[in-house]
């Protein structure tokens, strides 16, 4: 069965280009536009990987969705899915969240620089879903 | 006054037991939380925890002086307005009082009505100051964030295109897709596009910076001006199947401006009623002239302004997205751009919105008058 990636991005052009990319790769992609969709989809689809754009313009950003799937309730069984944040400018969370507590519970699987290095990228997801099955 | 707000705490500190009654009292009735005490020492506790917005104390006290209670007082916050009561006899010390950080005095014996008046004038005063420094401390921050955020905004289309070109390389030769390549080459091209409409509105307005976008006052008849703007997007609005007209009166629609200025605006204007327009919709701009003013309005049928985006509309780099907002590619400029156009020719430019139904931008102008000695007299003979 093949790994599910779901793209959480506001730019449309930047899931189109990624997810023929991941298609041709074998792997089965979901997309969402929002962070709301994206945790909506988490639900729904289950996927093996996120990918999770840090700025985007609707309500839930990255850093939300992030700790929304780490600490609430509601996601607790899809807590252990990896989640890689995507943004074009270096930001970490420290930058963003200056109180030490916050940035620990935010902290995601890995960041990524967007634009992607494409053979970097297609490494890193093949380790992570190759990894330890998580428990279900 | 908002009423939802907690009252104000007053603390009035004077060793005259009938001085704080009376003070007690007349504040009390103007809604005002009132806290006295007796001395300097007893007051500046009585600070410490309530933490006031204003104190009135008494100058002359036996312990902690009036003075001494001030200085202190500034050391817990120094937002916190102080007003000196003062016999006549100690006008000098209510000057030093004054340098040395109360905001006001008040003669003894004073009336209740003077009292009130200088408690408002001091509250007032705390108001303006605290919201000064929120205002400060936004800007601040606002600042650091937006160097971050242009850098995102110019990098997001740069990156989206990058990301294509990349793939393509990317992608196993065998499986390419002729449609799909023309396809991505359609959108790169319109993300090109997108960045330089953004680097040219960015530079618009960081040659500004401080200084003026409209370099010439003439007289300008906006109907050729708006009838030539919406002449070229007559195609566009034809493949959104939008519909264009202009309502004008007989008479010319003269504004004193700058023409290239101008045209920005209402081409701004014009492409947001068609760009957010609805399949089957219809952008109308209506002119008139009455009072010294030329008002245009710009109206669409199309997907409207929530409420709560209303007054973010004009700010640099604001864009809705989400549900219902099918574009995204507006650089997020061009309403700031046009109110900064508006503003400086002396106008006014507001919008009116009924999210799902459509909106009205409505744009006021001062309306030419020609000069005293207009030597171009010929036509009125």
């Amino acid at each position: 069965m093949s790994a599910k990636v779901l793209l959480i991005d506001d730019d449309r052009d930047f899931r189109i280009s990624v997810r023929s990319l991941l298609e041709t790769r074998g792997y089965e992609v979901f997309e969402a536009a929002s962070g709301h969709e994206g945790l909506s989809q988490v639900l729904q689809h289950k996927p093996d990987v996120i990918l999770l754009d840090v700025m985007m313009e609707t309500s839930v950003e990255g850093y939300g969705v992030t700790h929304a799937l780490k600490y609430r309730e509601e996601y607790a069984e899809h807590r252990q899915i990896p989640i890689f944040m995507v943004s074009s400018i270096e930001e970490s969370p420290d930058e963003r969240f200056p109180m030490s507590a916050e940035v620990e519970m935010i902290r995601p699987d890995g960041y990524l620089t967007k634009p992607l290095d494409i053979p970097r990228f297609l490494e890193l997801l093949e380790k992570t879903v190759a990894g330890p099955r998580r428990a279900p | 006054m908002n009423e939802a707000a907690a009252p104000e705490t007053i603390v009035v500190i004077d060793d005259e037991y009938a001085m704080r009654l009376a003070c007690s009292k007349i504040l009390s009735k103007m809604g005002l939380r009132v806290e006295a005490f007796e001395n300097g020492a007893r007051g500046l506790e009585g600070v410490a925890a309530l933490k006031p917005g204003l104190v009135v104390v008494d100058l002359k006290m036996p312990g902690i002086s009036g003075l001494e209670v001030i200085a202190r007082v500034h050391e817990i916050d120094p937002q916190i307005i102080m007003v000196v009561i003062t016999g006549y006899a100690t006008i000098d010390t209510a000057v030093e009082a004054m340098k040395s950080g109360a905001y006001d005095f008040l003669p003894k014996p004073f009336s209740p009505d003077e009292l009130r008046m200088i408690i408002n004038r001091g509250l007032d005063r705390r108001r303006l100051a605290l919201e000064s420094q929120r205002g400060e401390v936004e800007r601040a921050l606002l600042k650091r964030r937006f160097v971050t955020f242009v850098s995102h905004q110019l990098r997001t289309p740069l990156v989206a295109i990058h990301q294509y070109l990349d793939v393509l390389k990317h992608l196993d030769q065998t499986k390419d897709d002729p449609a799909r390549r023309q396809e991505w080459i359609d959108r790169c091209l319109k993300r090109t596009e997108e960045l330089q409409n953004l680097i040219t509105d960015w530079l618009t307005l960081a040659r500004v910076e401080g200084g003026t976008l409209v370099k010439e006052r003439v007289e300008v008849d906006l109907r050729p001006v708006i009838s030539g703007i919406l002449a070229s997007y007559e195609e566009m609005a034809a493949a959104e199947q939008v519909s264009l007209e202009a309502v004008w009166p007989e008479e010319a629609l003269c504004v004193c401006g700058d023409r290239s200025c101008l045209s920005v605006l209402f081409d701004n204007l014009i492409t947001n009623a068609i760009k957010y327009n609805k399949p089957g919709g219809k952008a109308t701009v209506t002119g008139s002239l009455s009072g010294g003013e030329v008002a245009i309005a710009v109206a669409d049928t199309g997907v409207g302004i929530p409420e709560q985006y209303r007054p973010f509309l004009f700010d640099e780099f604001f864009r809705i997205k989400g549900e219902g907002v099918k574009r995204t590619e507006g650089t997020g400029l061009g309403l700031h751009i046009s109110k900064k156009i508006v503003s400086e020719m002396g106008g006014s430019i507001e919008v009116e919105s009924q999210a799902g139904f459509g909106s009205t931008f409505r744009v006021r102008l001062p309306a030419w008058l020609a000069p005293a000695e207009n030597t171009d007299m010929g036509s009125w003979e």
